[in-house]
């Protein structure tokens, strides 16, 4: 397979951060060259591990993931009481807690492990961009920022799932989705943190704010705590369950949250670059794609059916 | 047979009430109750109204009011029977049998009642036009029971006082007095926010008070017609009508705490500058509670609410927020549906058993060679 511009970048870049040595750059380039140049044609025939072959996300990011979403669910279902608390429904809910004021502690206790848990990630994104900074690894494309490519991305996964495109666009680690994902968790956190202050620090709001203003910010805070946290349960119900659980060929469940890996098919559809950096920096995987390109006879081009 | 085990039920369920009413537990010198302990006593007006003139011995000797004579209120009864009642108590009477024990005058709530005329409540007993919805003493208070919960005062108590008083009636008395003065007395948060609604949040009687606040150029406040439901929206509102008693009720904030009894009885506008809502005093009234609060967070809106009239801010906010949050939830649904199109179309399919990631090896068919 001919490489694109960009993934030619990763790939060099890659080589460089892995310092490979001659023979192996001989073997990567081979099997590069050996790559069917319908990407489809090797992600619809790899095997995977549905557990998952290539590692993706640290047992922090795990750890992360599974704080977030555990207080996410609880804060929802704590939170939903509190502010319907005269349906019919919060009351008997709030009454087994213990009645609403206990949940309203219970609400705060699960809001400061959020918190926990948000600036336990700053730590972990700060110190591991560090730590890549000064091994000089470090690539730009390969974080959660968004960049140009992204929208680039979106057109063309819109185009290919509107049938008017055969493969997915080559996208790094993290996708457009991903990367809108995690904007708007850490928007919503923020959003949701702020707002959840002003219940309980109204005077520490009141007093660092233009007097003007303050009544309107604190009411706009007021009215955004359960909106954003509805919009919020309902993106993560919709949207985020569908992406990891729903999709077709995602269902019933992934395993990346528990075990930080993805599978190769998954890897070589929607994350193609970051699989050449694991062509590079593994070569059992070489052997692998070698045998499998030879038994398939799926190398260089092929005709379509 | 039937019948007869219901009148026998009947007869014993009688039997035991009548033993367990005491007799008149009140001295009724003026035999008041010849005529007032029938139950029927009562008439129906010319309106149609029921009245009735029924006093229940057993419950009234419980009272507050139990040791003053009827006439002392009722001081235009002058023979028995008596004439038809036209002017009813007022309750600024002075008594003549009850003495104020620390002034030894004749006892009267006269000094409440002039602070209460004076107050935005303030009316006469017989009022006309829009004075008529404000409310009178008895809007607010009955005659309340003594320890309602006791039967007697407890005897321990009782024991120990009449080894020094010897009168064991004197001491019950004292011991009610003071004892229902020591407990808390005050109404529940909740009480207090259904007793001021039962006005404020009467949309008819707010208009009516409005119309000829406009016609005579008088000043309301500016929540006077969403007063009682902005602040149920509030969060003290909400606080307290789930049944929080730390949060404010329309009377710590409207009242002042450090004379709360008379003070309920003088609300102000909160144009007066003596109200404690007032510009002046709205820091101290809020520092109450939220002891950080400064001049800024005193500007906060209490009686916060979405409408346009009264918050265009706000009034906007709500259908921003609504908005974006629904165009957000319905382009991500769409989003997904679409890509769940191609992802179909591209051969990967939804089974369960043959295509799922948890346990075999691939989930596709199409374009695999075997």
């Amino acid at each position: 397979m001919e490489l694109s511009q960009e993934a030619r970048d990763v790939l060099e870049t890659a080589k460089r951060h892995n310092r490979v040595r001659p023979e192996d750059e001989r073997d990567i380039e081979e099997v590069i060259a050996l790559l069917p140049d319908d990407r489809s044609m090797l992600y619809k025939n790899v095997d995977s591990n549905p557990i998952g072959d290539f590692y993706r996300y640290s047992i922090h990011i795990r750890v992360q993931h599974l704080l977030i979403f555990s207080t996410f669910l609880l804060l929802a279902f704590t939170g939903l009481p509190i502010h319907y608390n005269t349906a019919f429904w919060a009351q008997p809910f709030n009454a087994m807690l213990g009645g609403l004021d206990v949940t309203r502690v219970i609400h705060r206790t699960l809001a400061v492990t959020m918190i926990f848990a948000m600036v336990y990630h700053f730590f972990t994104i700060g110190f591991g961009s560090l730590a890549k900074l000064s091994a000089r690894t470090f690539e730009l494309r390969r974080t959660i920022l968004p960049t140009w490519k992204d929208i680039r991305d979106f057109k063309e996964d819109a185009l290919f799932s509107s049938g008017k495109r055969n493969v997915r666009p080559e996208m790094d680690k993290f996708m457009y989705k991903q990367k809108i994902h995690y904007f708007a968790a850490g928007f919503g956190n923020t959003v949701m943190v702020v707002s959840g202050s002003i219940f309980l620090f109204p005077a520490f709001w009141a007093s660092i704010l233009p007097p003007s203003m303050a009544s309107n910010f604190l009411e706009m805070m007021r009215l955004g705590h359960p909106h954003e946290a509805l919009l919020a349960l309902l993106v993560i119900a919709f949207w985020h369950w569908y992406n990891v659980h729903l999709a077709p060929g995602r269902f019933p469940m992934q395993w990346t949250y528990l075990t930080g890996k993805i599978t190769r098919e998954h890897q070589i559809e929607e994350h193609f670059l970051e699989y050449l950096r694991c062509i590079v920096s593994m070569p059992e995987e070489r052997r692998y794609l070698r045998k499998l390109i030879e038994s398939k006879k799926i190398w260089g081009t092929q005709p379509h059916d | 047979m039937e019948m007869l085990i219901r009148w026998c039920v009947a007869g014993i369920l009688s039997l035991l009430l009548g033993y367990a009413a005491p007799a008149l537990a009140f001295e009724d010198d003026e035999a008041c109750l010849m005529c007032h302990k029938y139950p029927k006593m009562g008439r129906i007006t010319e309106e149609g109204q029921q009245k009735s003139y029924y006093v229940m011995p057993h419950v009234f000797s419980k009272t507050v009011h139990r040791n003053v004579p009827c006439r002392d209120c009722h001081g235009y009864i002058k023979e028995l029977p008596h004439k038809p009642v036209t002017e009813g108590v007022t309750c600024d009477t002075e008594c003549h049998s009850i003495q104020n024990p620390s002034t030894g005058k004749p006892f009267s709530h006269k000094p409440i009642y002039d602070a209460f005329k004076k107050s935005v409540h303030g009316r006469e007993k017989i009022a006309e036009g829009n004075d008529a919805d404000k409310p009178y003493c008895v809007n607010c208070h009955t005659n309340p029971l003594y320890n309602a919960k006791e039967e007697k005062p407890p005897k321990h108590i009782v024991d120990r006082c009449v080894v020094c008083h010897e009168d064991a009636k004197f001491a019950e008395k004292w011991y009610n007095h003071t004892s229902r003065r020591i407990r808390e007395v005050k109404r529940s948060p909740q009480e207090i926010v259904e007793m001021c609604s039962s006005c404020h949040a009467d949309k008819e009687m707010l208009g009516r008070h409005q119309a000829a606040a406009k016609e005579e150029g008088r000043e309301l406040g500016r929540k006077f017609m969403i007063a009682a439901e902005s602040y149920n929206e509030s969060f003290h509102g909400k606080l307290s009508k789930y049944g929080s008693d730390n949060a404010a009720n329309c009377l710590d904030c409207h009242a002042n705490t450090v004379n709360y009894y008379l003070s309920v009885h003088e609300l102000l506008p909160s144009r007066d500058p003596r109200s404690p809502v007032s510009a002046e005093n709205r820091v101290q009234t809020c520092k109450q509670c939220h002891v950080r609060a400064d001049e800024n967070y005193a500007k906060l809106d209490p009686h916060p609410s979405s409408k346009k009239e009264d918050n265009v801010f706000k009034y906007y906010a709500e259908i921003t927020y609504t908005v974006v949050g629904n165009v957000v939830l319905a382009m991500l649904v769409g989003l997904a549906a679409f890509e769940t199109w191609g992802r179909l179309r591209d051969g990967v399919s939804w089974r369960f058993r043959d295509g799922s990631s948890w346990w075999r090896r691939t989930r596709r068919d199409s374009n695999r060679i075997p």
